[in-house]
């Protein structure tokens, strides 16, 4: 495969020749057997492995990628908690890389809390808790909580959060309960107790609810768990502080039915647990005497049969003040969502109990009905005052009920499923988490948002199956990631990334891959989704289900890049029809999967980013700009480095480069309503490669061998490189990009299928089964390291990405677990960064979760991953900083929790504001005063862009940096 | 935060290979032909209108233009004068002793200037009265008088050219020509002014097939010349006074005159090209030719951007425009055969006051009721009007108005996009219904890209087999009519194949039943049969050309 010709221009003979040498000329591949070889016999005593630096044979142990044996790398994969950057990787490593912590990631099914004053809205994401300002929607505090442990085994690996309560007696805390029995108590103003769990004695924690209860004379937090005891029992603990350090709960009920919610009202007098197809609801015995510890609750218990499976549930209760002067429960209002859609209505519950005996299954009360739901209602709640129900599910739509008069009002075609509401505390609004990762706060008169916090909307796999999988459905849940996400960074916009990204997690459920026709332009400083735009069909407003109830499939956009200039952007969607209904075509021999792909619908679309909005204009759309009978897959799409050109690579072995052009008639430009000359975009030159290694097979053959590629500009735009063909034949072709003709053919330089290439100043990095890293200049192998067996869908997440500035590049692989086939939770991946200098790996790091993302941060040194918790991560070089937002409330402090101590000071929900006042503390500002105005918040990059511009010989005049640095400072904070 | 609704956005098919532009659109809008026919069937020799041109032209001279309602039409031995707005002939000037030619209105409106096979040129008073009064008169030609001309700039400055091979330039008191231009070999056919300048230089075109550019300034012959290779029949200048046409048999030679070369032979045209107009404030240009055609050419590129066919020979065209725009208005063509026709694009309020009255006319055409309701509509907008005007009265006094209507942030009004039936039984998943309304072919709205387009949406759905199903034959039958009529369109074939497929798989039982759906699956068949014939034919020829071209190569 090292070959001694020079280079060729598009001889036919030459190619042959020097296709064929490796097969011939066995010794000279040797250096490459040897290192597929070796990693096997190794693979035991990995501390044996020589780090020699001119050794291409490279490992390390427990990761999915054999890299060579790194001082401090083989403990590392497996402590994926300990945010430690990996010490010195390279012996001549000049500045070490670093991980920042995660930013983002997804909210869960639970609800919103508001705080008491409503300037803060907490949310759960799946690894933290989130606090925001209902003012500006900006993140305030982001407070990590260590879910996954890192010494759990795989059994424990889905732990995940399942409540977070307000504290009712101090209010600057929140109770958070896991699934695995840890229950934090953390205070959300300054995000203490984060690493202080209590742990429970419990199977399975279901659903916490927290009462203030009055012992004596003192009100305290009592916590009411509900546990799992087996598949179809549960039971009711109570916990106070002193219970659960010492884990002695007090049970209070335990029932023979599949338990799922828990809700409590009116100072614990009253608890409600909803069972699959029951409710069971409690009533505090009472007693002559006050209570005094945890150990007096009781609860007489009556349970009755619920007609359909319960979703969600919510309580109103009221109070009359008896004679005495304290007060007690008037009548209890119960309102039940189920799994089918209808919502229940029981009024005044406590009336209709029968009085004696406990549990009685034999009368059952007759609730009112609505029905107006398709499928599972996702939250249904009270208004503040009783009169309205407001109900919200896969419809997409807000439901008002207002009770006496039976009357609906809607509030539809919201962007995605709605799955939580919570009416605030003063009833002035509502909180609605959607399914798309996002959360906004409604104001009740208008209907109009105030608040809107949205993150990444990528797919992530989900810790606790939805509440429409409590039926069974004709379709099922997404429990995989089977293709990596698609994403492109602009250059105008150098902190947003654009992420396709479908309709929400649950609307991508149904046949085939999920469905990716809206992109997200996220950004990253400010860490909140910019825009989504619609760049393939989308129904937002039409039923979303077919009338067999089964998801409509929406394309899904494969590939996205940027034109160099940022002023053009190609996207790549797919479509095809499900393979369900298609007897009817079966002709022939032709099986289902044919009949699909005949009927595959394959865009090319060039799209014209408008000014300050980021609208996209669509400009181009090709139909079918690969075909041979039939549209066939693009396998990349790859943006010119130095002119706004594109090239795309498909299935039909044709490298085709796409260019924009005037767009005439008849001779004249056309323009725009404004004037302005419109431009559409063509196919310049289609360039055939030619289809090495399959010279004997007949061409009917050789249309079946599925076939991989990929394509790479090299940096200065002169020559694409285009690998094609089938597995392990596939070959490097190096184009001239201005004339079309070959100059230099690689072959044998792929072991299984093409997973990308990339070009390096003089080096290809290929991506297969092996990475191989390949001097084109020298003609000269420079190593290659083989990946790790995997499943053929842990390689589809194998992904490589390119950063010219520092001259290096990620390698991403994921690693299943061990005991199943598919990315599911529990797998975990692994990152590795290469310098282009040498095969020592500077970085090597496993991910708690599967990585479906990296790229390179533009402008920077560094890469961005995404994973698949719809986290966003920052692997920067040396000194530099990450990207990425930074709470407002950890801009404030100087060097994490040594500073938090003094920010507890801080009671009245205003500490966002001042906590940043310690960022500069010399000016000495009184507090007081300034109340009204926000602290400018000011990324860390953008001071590192004015201090890091030149080393510090060449720096501009102090003077002009310190006006840069006010200038930064005084200007306005960005609106919501 | 809600999304809108709004209705299935219609699908875009791939340009054809001739897709209509929107120049062609424009000069399809000359429509409302009118036809008039001159006395005796006389050929329509010249058709001309009063233009003012040139930076020195007076601001009066100008509006006097605007203000002009007149045209005249050259045919035989008269001059017909019509009016613009009416397109109708006003009066006939009939003084000539043998047939006229150029018939020319000075810019003032006043003054119509004609020459005549007998060599007599005569200026008639076109302002008062029916019968026009001769003013004056020349006969110092002594051959027919071809050309004759008002300067654009100077109201006393005329031009002609003859047969007897010269070009004069007079003056209206005198009796004997200002100048005198000779170098010609043939009869002079054409001429104009130069534009901008005073009138001093001239252009004139012979059947000596040269093209002569004439100083009035300077002694002697021509100052420049152009051969071509055919008798010149018209010359153009371009409004910029640097760019010259000239129409030489078939083609059109662009000439500039700075550079004194040759731009560009256009030979768009079979037979000689007769005419050429200027159009839309000097961007098109407009030829007739005796092969029936009338091009429009852009004159950027010189591509012709539309074309239209008349039944005879093209003698002589304009391009007449009106109001103060001076925008396009009616496409004057003389034809051979003694017809002139009128094709007219209305515009702005123009436009709308037809379409009103076209409303009007088509309402009383169905009944009182629809009269009732359009006026009821009428009295609604007027009030509307009345009260926005009189809330802009107020305005002194007020400091913010509030009109009745709710404006959006654009400033246009907001209003519910209404969906049509088809689009609403879509929305609400009656396919079934959605899809009988779009397949009619006889309704009044109906376009196959309609059908189309929400056939592809129901296969986008999964419920294409779901519209299809449970039909009686009544209602199957416009399907697989449809189907049979659009399934050679390669546009549609994907789409008519998935519905015939479901339409067999699902209907075929039936067959035996019904003799009607037998005889349609039976034309499906044909067609299909007929499209498979083509394909092999084309299979065929590719395999013959591929041999060809392989040969080719063995060759080299």
């Amino acid at each position: 495969m090292v070959s001694k010709a020079p280079h060729v221009n598009g001889d036919a003979a030459a190619l042959k020749k020097r296709k064929r040498e490796p097969k011939d000329d066995a010794p000279l591949s040797l250096k490459k057997l040897r290192s597929k070889a070796k990693p096997k016999q190794q693979h035991a005593n990995s501390d044996e492995s020589p780090a020699g630096a001119d050794n291409p044979d490279v490992k390390i142990a427990g990761g999915a990628v054999e890299v060579p044996d790194v001082p401090g790398s083989a403990s590392a994969p497996d402590t994926s908690s300990s945010l430690q950057p990996i010490p010195e990787a390279g012996r001549d490593a000049p500045a070490p890389w670093k991980v920042s912590n995660p930013m983002g990631g997804r909210m869960l099914d639970l609800d919103p809390i508001f705080s008491p004053d409503e300037a803060h809205l907490i949310i759960t994401y799946n690894t933290s808790l989130q606090v925001y300002s209902t003012a500006d929607s900006l993140l305030v505090r982001r407070i990590p909580i260590p879910v996954s442990r890192p010494e759990s085994g795989i059994e424990l690996a889905s732990a995940h959060i399942v409540s977070t309560v307000l504290s009712r007696g101090s209010l600057e805390y929140v109770w958070v309960a896991c699934s695995d029995g840890r229950i934090w108590h953390i205070n959300w103003i300054t995000g203490a107790g984060a690493d202080t769990p209590f742990t429970i004695e419990a199977k399975k924690v279901l659903d916490m609810t927290v009462e203030s209860v009055e012992f004596g004379h003192a009100t305290e937090d009592v916590l009411l768990v509900l546990q799992k005891l087996t598949k179809a029992s549960g039971q009711i603990v109570a916990y106070d502080t002193n219970a659960l350090s010492t884990k002695n709960g007090k049970l209070l009920h335990t029932y023979d039915d599949s338990p799922q919610l828990l809700r409590s009202s009116a100072g614990g007098r009253l608890i409600v647990a909803a069972a699959k197809e029951s409710i069971h609801i409690g009533l505090l015995k009472t007693r002559n005497k006050p209570l005094e510890r945890l150990d007096d609750l009781e609860y007489r218990f009556h349970s009755f049969g619920a007609t359909d499976i319960i979703t969600c549930l919510d309580i109103r209760t009221t109070f009359r003040t008896t004679n005495k002067g304290g007060s007690e429960i008037q009548s209890v209002d119960l309102v039940v969502g189920c799994a089918r859609g209808a919502i229940y209505l029981y009024d005044d519950i406590l009336a209709k109990l029968p009085s004696g005996s406990s549990i009685s299954k034999a009368s059952p009360i007759q609730p009112r009905k609505y029905h107006w739901h398709r499928r599972a209602v996702h939250s249904v709640k009270w208004s503040e005052d009783g009169n309205y129900l407001i109900s919200g599910g896969y419809e997409t739509v807000l439901v008002l009920w207002q009770l006496d008069t039976g009357k609906r009002d809607y509030l539809p075609h919201l962007s995605a499923a709605i799955e939580n509401i919570v009416v605030s505390p003063r009833g002035s609004s509502y909180a609605v988490h959607l399914d798309d990762n996002s959360t906004m706060v409604l104001s009740t008169a208008e209907m109009k948002p105030t608040t809107y916090v949205s993150g990444i909307q990528s797919l992530v796999l989900g810790d606790r199956p939805s509440k429409e999988s409590l039926v069974r459905r004709v379709w099922k849940t997404v429990d995989e990631i089977s293709t990596p996400l698609v994403t492109a960074s602009s250059p105008l916009h150098p902190s947003q990334i654009f992420l396709s990204v479908g309709n929400g997690q649950q609307a991508t459920l149904g046949g085939g891959g999920p469905s990716t026709p809206l992109l997200q332009a996220f950004d990253m400083s400010s860490f909140q989704g910019v825009a989504k735009h619609a760049i393939a069909r989308t129904n937002p407003t039409d039923a979303n289900i077919t009338s067999q109830g089964l998801p409509i499939i929406e394309p899904r956009v494969t590939k996205l890049a940027f034109s160099q200039d940022g002023k053009w952007l190609a996207s790549v969607d797919e479509w095809q029809p499900p393979d369900r209904g298609v007897e009817p075509f079966l002709t022939g021999s032709k099986t289902p999967g044919d009949v699909c792909q005949e009927r595959r619908e394959i865009f090319l679309k060039f799209w014209e980013v408008g000014g300050e909005e980021n609208s996209l204009e669509l400009v181009t759309r090709i139909n079918e700009a690969h075909y041979t009978n039939q549209p066939e897959t693009i396998f990349d799409l790859v943006s010119d480095p130095t002119s706004s050109r594109f090239a795309t690579l498909g299935n039909d072995g044709v490298v085709r480069f796409w260019t924009s052009r005037l767009r005439r008639r008849d001779g004249l430009a056309t323009t725009g309503p404004d004037g302005q000359q419109l431009r559409s975009w063509a196919c310049s030159r289609a360039v055939s490669l030619p289809a090495y290694g399959q010279q004997d097979d007949t061409a009917e053959h050789s249309s079946q061998v599925p076939r991989s590629g990929a394509l790479a500009f090299s940096e200065d735009g002169s020559i694409l490189f285009a690998a094609f063909g089938a597995a392990s034949e596939a070959v490097v072709v190096a184009i001239d990009t201005s004339t079309g003709s070959f100059r230099d053919v690689v072959s044998g330089m792929f072991k299984g299928e093409v997973r990308g290439i990339k070009a390096l100043s003089s080096c290809l990095i290929m991506l297969s089964d092996e990475v191989t890293v390949y001097d084109i200049v020298s003609d000269e192998l420079q190593y290659s390291f083989g990946l790790k067996e995997t499943s053929q869908a842990a390689k589809r997440l194998t992904q490589l990405a390119v950063n010219y500035k520092s001259r290096s590049f990620a390698l991403v692989a994921p690693v299943p677990n061990p005991s199943q086939e598919k990315m599911r939770r529990g797998a975990k991946s692994e990152l590795v960064v290469f310098s282009i200098d040498g095969p020592e790996p500077r970085l090597v790091r496993t991910f708690p979760q599967v990585i479906t993302a990296v790229f390179p941060a533009t402008g920077s040194t560094g890469f961005v991953v995404v994973d698949s918790a719809a986290q966003i991560w920052s692997v920067t070089e040396g000194a530099e900083q990450a990207p990425l937002l930074q709470p407002l409330a950890d801009l404030g402090m100087a060097d994490g929790e040594e500073a938090a101590p003094q920010d507890l000071v801080q009671d009245d929900g205003e500490a966002s504001d001042e906590e940043m006042q310690d960022m500069d503390v010399d000016m000495d500002v009184d507090m007081d005063d300034d109340y009204e105005t926000h602290q400018a918040v000011i990324a860390p990059q953008r001071l590192a862009e004015i201090f890091n511009t030149a080393p510090a010989f060449a720096m501009p005049p102090i003077e002009d940096i310190f006006y840069q640095v006010a200038g930064l400072f005084s200007t306005k904070p960005l609106k919501a | 935060m809600a999304a809108q609704v709004v209705p299935l956005a219609q699908l875009k098919l791939p340009l054809g290979p001739s897709p209509v532009t929107a120049e062609q659109r424009y000069w399809k809008s000359f429509k409302n032909q009118k036809s008039h026919t001159s006395t005796a069937s006389w050929p329509i020799s010249h058709i001309s209108f009063p233009s003012a041109s040139g930076a020195t032209t007076s601001n009066s001279l100008v509006a006097a233009v605007k203000a002009n309602d007149l045209f005249a039409v050259t045919s035989g031995p008269r001059v017909e004068i019509f009016s613009i707005r009416k397109r109708e002939p006003l009066k006939t000037i009939g003084r000539f002793d043998s047939e006229a030619h150029c018939g020319e209105i000075r810019a003032d409106g006043r003054v119509l200037v004609a020459g005549e096979d007998s060599g007599k040129m005569q200026v008639f008073d076109v302002g008062g009265g029916t019968r026009a009064v001769i003013l004056k008169t020349w006969h110092l030609h002594k051959q027919p008088v071809w050309v004759t001309k008002w300067s654009p700039t100077d109201l006393t400055v005329l031009m002609s050219a003859s047969d007897d091979k010269t070009v004069r330039l007079w003056d209206l008191p005198s009796n004997n020509p200002s100048r005198m231009f000779t170098g010609h070999s043939d009869y002079v056919r054409c001429g104009a002014f130069m534009p901008g300048g005073n009138s001093n230089i001239l252009v004139s075109g012979s059947y000596d097939e040269t093209v002569r550019i004439w100083d009035a300034r300077a002694p002697g012959g021509s100052v420049l010349t152009f051969k071509h290779a055919d008798p010149v029949e018209a010359v153009l200048p371009l409004a910029s006074g640097t760019t010259l046409l000239a129409a030489t048999g078939n083609a059109i030679s662009v000439l500039d005159l700075v550079a004194a070369k040759p731009l560009r032979l256009i030979t768009n045209h079979q037979k000689t090209v007769t005419s050429l107009a200027l159009a839309s404030n000097g961007r098109r240009v407009v030829s007739g030719s005796l092969d029936g055609h009338v091009k429009v050419f852009e004159t950027a590129g010189w591509n012709v951007v539309s074309g239209s066919k008349y039944p005879s020979p093209i003698l002589s065209l304009s391009v007449i425009p009106t109001g103060a725009t001076q925008e396009d208005r009616h496409l004057a063509v003389g034809l051979q055969s003694g017809v002139l026709s009128l094709r007219t694009r209305l515009s702005g309020a123009v436009a709308d006051k037809a379409r009103a009255r076209a409303a009007e006319e088509a309402a009383r055409d169905i009944g009182p009721e629809a009269l009732e309701k359009l006026d009821l509509q009428k009295a609604k907008r007027k009030r509307k009007a009345l009260t926005n005007k009189s809330m802009a009265m107020l305005g002194e006094n007020v400091d913010v108005i509030i009109p009745t209507e709710a404006t959006n942030a654009t400033g246009g009004r907001k209003r519910r996009i209404k969906l049509k039936p088809w689009q609403r039984d879509f929305r609400e998943g009656r396919y079934g219904a959605a899809l009988d309304e779009v397949i009619d072919m006889s309704g009044p709205e109906y376009q196959p890209v309609t059908a189309l387009t929400v056939l592809v949406a129901l296969r986008h759905r999964s419920a294409l087999r779901e519209a299809l199903e449970g039909r009686d034959e009544v209602t199957v039958l416009p399907l697989i009519k449809w189907v049979g009529k659009y399934m050679s369109d390669p546009r549609y074939v994907s789409v008519c194949v998935d519905v015939a497929f479901h339409l067999l798989d699902i209907y075929s039982e039936y067959v035996g039943g019904s003799a009607d759906l037998a005889e349609q699956f039976q034309m499906l068949w044909g067609k299909v049969s007929k499209e498979v014939e083509k394909a092999q034919m084309a299979i065929i020829t590719t395999g013959m050309v591929d041999s060809l071209m392989i040969g080719g190569i063995w060759d080299q």
